[in-house]
């Protein structure tokens, strides 16, 4: 018995294929909860991120942040370099605010959250109670026998609605809390590093995220800590005509280490909602930082309406030596994705590593990929990116590897994989390369093509139906990106992949 | 148990007609063999039966236990009992053979209306089936056919057939690329798989398979038509005088 | 077409927001005398118009993203010296060939051949301009302007505007000897726009050699359009003219189940651009660019820059893109290819490979290759790389007695082969190679 338990484990990231296939169904996440919401007017000016800063309690230090990044905001250009084709946003048709009524007054604990707001999560399978629980993972039976602790920051809308296993993480000496509350309780990391990674003027998304961002999570793990669980967000969108703009601020101090997941959902709704989030993460000397993504907004109708447009910077500074970084995303949903989880590698031996899957069907959209920036001695970065489109959809790799002069010695490895399935839908891939160094190697290799006719007819003579079939082949086609996920986010990961091909052959 | 009558299929792309009335009936419990120069239909017969794009069936009828095998898709057919060994299995990269195998049971499993194997049920079953097989755990674990070597490649169809437990068993060109030893151990697989409600159909240009896999029936096939059938005898004859002479004494 | 829009937008803004009234642009038009053609005068006009509207290429244009296009831009180049010839002799002198001479620019007949060759029609622009009704007014200045639709190309239609002369080639049969087109220099500070235009006829095939430099600043355009099963073959070298200052565009548009094949040689030159643009438009077709480019910044800056688009619009076409870079002393190398595959051009196969061999430190390589994919039955791929030589197959070389400079020399010319292997015929590969490794060997 013992060694079947110890198969299991390794075969563990395929072995959900079957229930998956079995379970496929539509978007799971598009109901929403009636509750009683405050909402800030519509449209955005001085005087709203005014009332944002207020009603998050905040310093004036803090106001005055987020109303020089409005000024610079109103004097920028939406960007539209990007593979990227969607009506005109008419960013004074948005709510920038929308919190429960009953988060009012700030619950001391989880006790003293509104009921509906933690059935909500419930539902969706992120229990906020303290147990032992998977983060993400309904019923899966392969939970490991001694399931790992895992603590969840809940946002809701504009707030967060609570964060669990805080005690437990405080003896270890890790702050793990909602922003707005970490810039209230420890003002002093948060004006040392908030922005240090992505500037307020960074680009017309992140400015305006600066403005305007509500809440979000924030991390800080001391000096040689390891962090005694996985740490992971939730984010939900429910309000309608809300954008959600939260900001995540990671900070891992020397030598320590931590595991961070995030996850995404929202309702299913006609029109389209806007997300522009900022995530930053610094790491020290000798620490490293994973970040795991399962992004599953609704990813809009089979004639694409609705669905979240979704702009995110993200960036990790490697600052010292031998930082480390490693970004794995998974991008199933959203109408439109605009990203580039980035790593400067500044410190010496610094490594950042970037495994994405994106999948688009009907008619999504993504331009997303990477920027490895080599500034530092002997630095390493490694790109593994399996885009898979289908439907009407376009799915873009976008990335840059960049080798300054005075990062001698450093490595790239890029591999970029695009898979079409129908002939109506679009794949491409733009990387940029510039080496201004002779000691360093950079290699790239890209290719497209479609499902292979050979493998599916073999997977059918099997039995298996055409659609169970191209699950197979695809979930095979990103193996190597979904093995660099915790293994129970590979697990959903995995069932994703199947859900967002729904329809796509035949 | 399977009945082929009078079948004739063309590509699909090109008016090249390739079976031009093709009839043979193996019951069950039985090996048959059919045998061939090259280009006279043989592996065509295995893809028109088992549902492969690409060919159209202008004629006749192919048909599994009474059912209509040739209005089912490919999945229905296996499900309904058919299973081909590919001559050239294909190698599927990053999906474990594991995962394969048990995503294709239960789903056959599934279409028949039997209860879906759990993982701890799937696991037992394949180490039994590759223990009697002589297949070692190492295997499994590995992407479907990728880096297996031919015999492995083989030897891995055979797996599959003891696992899925299919009725009609169709070996196309199984011996190509294998040594003796190599084909010897296959052979053996398929050996161990036989029953009393189990039949084989084997495709073969040489006669050597079928001193290993011994049929009860030969069929000799020839520009798109069984034109002779007779008993093992006839597998040796045509190991001894070539397909010429036989095909000229048809003729 | 949804799929256009998202690339009009991408890459011409100015076209979409009608950019007009540029200075820099009028100042660059006052200084040239532009002709008014005969049978190109409504091309002419039509490329001023498009000029125009887009106006000269910008720095932050995504286009020019890596190479600035200010030298282009500046209405008069600086003169440069005639003294340079450099130590070696022209290529493909010792083959039959037939030869046509330009100055700065402008045909001499005094030094080419007759313009006689069996199954070639061979004209000039300069004196066929006149003819309202000559072949190559179907072509001229029209598959550059089909080109602009998915990206600005405003040097290429500065240069249907002004061009004065070039070869007008209509190939009807199979000549049994290439053209070679020499250009030679005689005024130091000439600013030379030519412009050629190759049709070769259904199963038609032409080898065409051109070498040498010329003017101070050079802008060419080449339109080549191939009819069904027509071969074509363009081998360019560029004369050791380590001060040039070149633009290029090569626009062709291959039928079904031709061939276009075109290979460059490239050795030094101090800002050069060439830019091939292919449209597949034919079943079956083949596409190859090839260059072998190597700079030696040791006597001032080294600038090269290869920009290619391929666009597949048929089914079952082929189409490669190698292009090699040895690169020193600070040299600076660029690659911009694409590979577009319209919606419906199934079995596509496309191929693009971009490396480059840093000799030292201060060189760089600069790369954008992109794949655009609107097909799904297709196998398209790239690869890129950049690094320095590999010590260990130099140690490896020298352990057996090579010495290390000849080692290098051996290294960089099997690095460059594959572009090499672009050139069909042995004896031009062959001569090529040699020039090569004779200048690898001087700058070891």
């Amino acid at each position: 018995m013992n060694d079947i338990t110890d198969l299991e484990v390794r075969e563990g990231v395929d072995r959900e294929t079957v229930e998956t296939v079995a379970n496929m169904g539509s978007y799971k996440y598009g109901w929403d909860t009636e509750i009683e919401m405050e909402y800030a007017p519509k449209g955005l000016s001085e005087d709203i991120v005014r009332l944002i800063s207020e009603k998050n309690g905040e310093p004036e230090w803090m106001t005055d942040w987020r109303l020089k990044a409005y000024r610079r905001w109103v004097t920028m250009q939406e960007p539209s370099w990007a593979m990227l084709n969607y009506p005109e946003i008419d960013f004074q048709d948005q709510y920038y605010y929308a919190r429960p009524k009953s988060m009012e007054a700030k619950p001391k604990s989880l006790d003293e959250v509104d009921p509906k707001l933690l059935a909500t999560y419930e539902k969706l399978g992120i229990p906020l109670k303290e147990q032992m629980i998977l983060a993400g993972v309904e019923g899966a039976d392969a939970a490991p026998a001694d399931g790992r602790k895992v603590a969840v920051d809940a946002v809701f809308d504009s707030v967060s609605v609570g964060t669990t296993f805080k005690d437990e993480l405080a003896k270890a000496g890790v702050i793990f809390c909602s922003i707005s509350e970490a810039i209230r309780e420890h003002p002093e990391l948060v004006q040392k590093y908030l922005g240090s990674v992505v500037p307020p003027t960074d680009n017309f998304y992140a400015t305006l995220n600066s403005a305007v961002f509500s809440d979000g999570s924030f991390v800080y793990i001391p000096p040689g800590v390891t962090c005694p669980m996985e740490l992971s967000t939730y984010f939900r969108i429910n309000a309608e005509n809300t954008g959600q703009f939260e900001r995540t601020l990671i900070i891992a101090d020397k030598g320590s280490y931590v595991s961070y997941l995030e996850g995404c959902t929202a309702p299913k709704r006609d029109t389209a909602q806007l997300h522009a989030a900022v995530v930053e993460i610094v790491v020290l000397e000798d620490a490293e930082v994973k970040y795991s993504t399962v992004q599953n907004w609704f990813p809009g109708d089979e004639d694409g309406n609705g669905g979240i447009y979704n702009f995110v910077t993200k960036r990790a500074d490697c600052r010292e030596a031998r930082a480390k970084v490693m970004w794995t995303q998974v991008e199933t949903g959203s109408a439109i994705t605009w990203k580039y989880p980035s790593c400067v590698l500044r410190g010496d031996d610094s490594q950042g590593e970037f495994y994405s899957i994106a999948i688009t069907n009907n008619h999504q959209q993504a331009d997303t990929g990477t920027k490895m920036i080599h500034l530092g001695k002997n630095t390493r970065s490694r790109i593994v990116s399996k885009g898979i489109s289908a439907g009407k959809a376009q799915n873009t790799y976008r990335g840059l590897v960049s080798m300054h002069p005075k990062a001698t010695n450093s490595r790239n490895y890029t591999q970029c994989d695009s898979l079409l399935i129908g002939d109506k839908c679009g794949a491409h891939t733009v990387p940029y390369i510039e080496v201004k160094n002779a000691s360093s190697r950079v290699e790239h290799e890209a290719t497209t093509s479609k499902v292979d006719d050979d493998q599916l007819f073999y997977c059918r003579q099997r039995g298996m139906d055409e659609e169970e079939a191209v699950a197979v082949i695809v979930n095979g086609f990103a193996k190597e990106v979904l093995q660099a996920l915790p293994m129970e986010f590979a697990m959903e990961a995995q069932s994703l992949v199947a859900i967002s091909l729904e329809g796509s052959v035949g | 148990m399977l009945k082929i009558n009078n079948l004739h299929a063309k590509l699909e792309d090109e008016d090249k007609q390739i079976l031009k009335g093709v009839s043979l009936e193996v019951p069950a419990g039985e090996v048959h063999a059919i045998m061939g120069p090259n280009g006279s239909g043989k592996s065509t017969t295995s893809y028109v039966l088992s549902g492969r794009d690409g060919y159209e069936v202008t004629d006749g009828s192919a048909t599994l236990y009474g059912e209509d095998l040739l209005e089912m898709e490919p999945e229905e057919r296996a499900a309904a009992g058919l299973f081909l060994a590919f001559q050239y299995p294909v190698e599927i990269p990053g999906v474990g053979n594991m995962t394969f195998l048990r995503t294709a049971l239960n789903a056959q499993r599934k279409r028949r209306g039997e209860e879906e194997l759990s993982a701890a049920e799937f696991l037992k079953l394949i180490r039994e089936k590759g223990k009697a097989l002589n297949i070692d755990a190492d295997m499994l674990k590995r992407p479907v056919n990728v880096g297996f070597s031919g015999g492995e490649k083989k030897r891995n169809e055979i797996l599959q057939m003891a696992v899925l437990e299919p009725k009609m068993c169709i070996l196309d060109e199984t011996d190509s690329g294998l040594d003796v030893d190599a084909m010897r151990l296959v052979a053996d697989g398929v050996n161990a798989l036989r029953a009393p409600d189990r039949a084989f159909l084997v495709i073969t240009h040489y006669q050597r398979l079928l001193d290993h896999i011994r049929p009860d029936v030969v069929h000799i096939m020839s520009d798109g038509k069984i034109v002779k059938t007779g008993g093992p005898e006839l597998a040796l004859e045509v190991e001894q005088n070539g397909y010429a002479d036989l095909l000229s004494e048809v003729a | 077409m949804a799929d256009t829009a998202i690339t009009m937008r991408q890459v011409t803004p100015d076209i979409a927001e009608g950019g007009d009234a540029d200075p820099a642009l009028s100042a660059r038009l006052d200084v040239l005398d532009l002709p008014a053609g005969g049978f190109t005068a409504a091309a002419r006009k039509d490329a001023l118009a498009r000029l125009r509207a887009v106006g000269l290429p910008k720095p932050r244009d995504e286009y020019w993203r890596y190479t600035n296009p200010a030298a282009f831009n500046a209405p008069v180049p600086d003169p440069i010296p005639l003294a340079e010839q450099g130590p070696d002799s022209p290529l493909f002198l010792e083959r039959k060939r037939l030869t046509l001479v330009f100055v700065d620019g402008a045909f001499d007949a005094a030094a080419s051949d007759d313009l006689a060759l069996e199954g070639v029609e061979v004209g000039l622009l300069s004196t066929a301009d006149a003819d309202e009704t000559h072949w190559s007014g179907e072509i001229y200045g029209r598959l550059e302007a089909a080109a602009q639709e998915r990206v600005a190309r405003p040097m290429a239609a500065l240069n249907t505007a002004a061009a004065r002369d070039g070869v007008l080639v209509r190939v009807t049969g199979q000549p049994s000897k290439p053209i070679h087109i020499i250009h030679r220099r005689k005024d130091e500070s000439a600013d030379v726009y030519y412009h050629h235009v190759i049709r070769l006829e259904p199963g038609a095939e032409l080898t065409l050699l051109e070498t040498g430099m010329t003017g101070a600043r050079s802008n060419f355009v080449a339109e080549v359009d191939l009819a069904e099963g027509a071969r074509f073959h363009h081998i360019t070298a560029k004369r050791a003219g380590h001060e040039k200052l070149g633009w290029g565009g090569v626009f062709a548009r291959v039928a079904a189940e031709a061939v276009f094949k075109s290979f460059t040689l490239s050795v030094n030159g101090t800002m050069m651009r060439h830019e091939a643009i292919i449209d597949i438009v034919g079943d079956d077709a083949v596409a190859h660019v090839a260059a072998a480019v190597l700079g030696d910044a040791n006597r001032g800056p080294f600038h090269h820059d290869d920009t290619v688009f391929i666009t597949h619009s048929a089914e079952r076409c082929e189409s490669r893109q190698v292009f090699k870079k040895v690169l020193k002393n600070g040299a600076k190398g660029i690659f911009q290819g694409k590979i577009l595959v319209e919606p419906g051009a199934q079995k596509t196969d496309g191929y693009q490979i971009s490396q480059a061999l840093l000799l030292d430190e201060d060189s760089q390589f600069l790369g954008k290759p992109e794949l655009e994919i609107y097909a799904d039955d297709v196998q398209c791929s790239h690869g890129s790389t950049t690094g320095a030589i590999d010590e260990t197959a130099l140690f490896y070389l020298r352990s057996r007695g090579v010495p290390r400079d000849r080692a290098i020399v051996l290294m960089v010319l099997s690095f460059l082969a594959d572009a090499l292997e672009e050139v069909e015929d042995e004896s031009l590969r062959e001569e090529i190679s040699d020039r090569l490794d004779a200048w690898l060997t001087r700058h070891a």
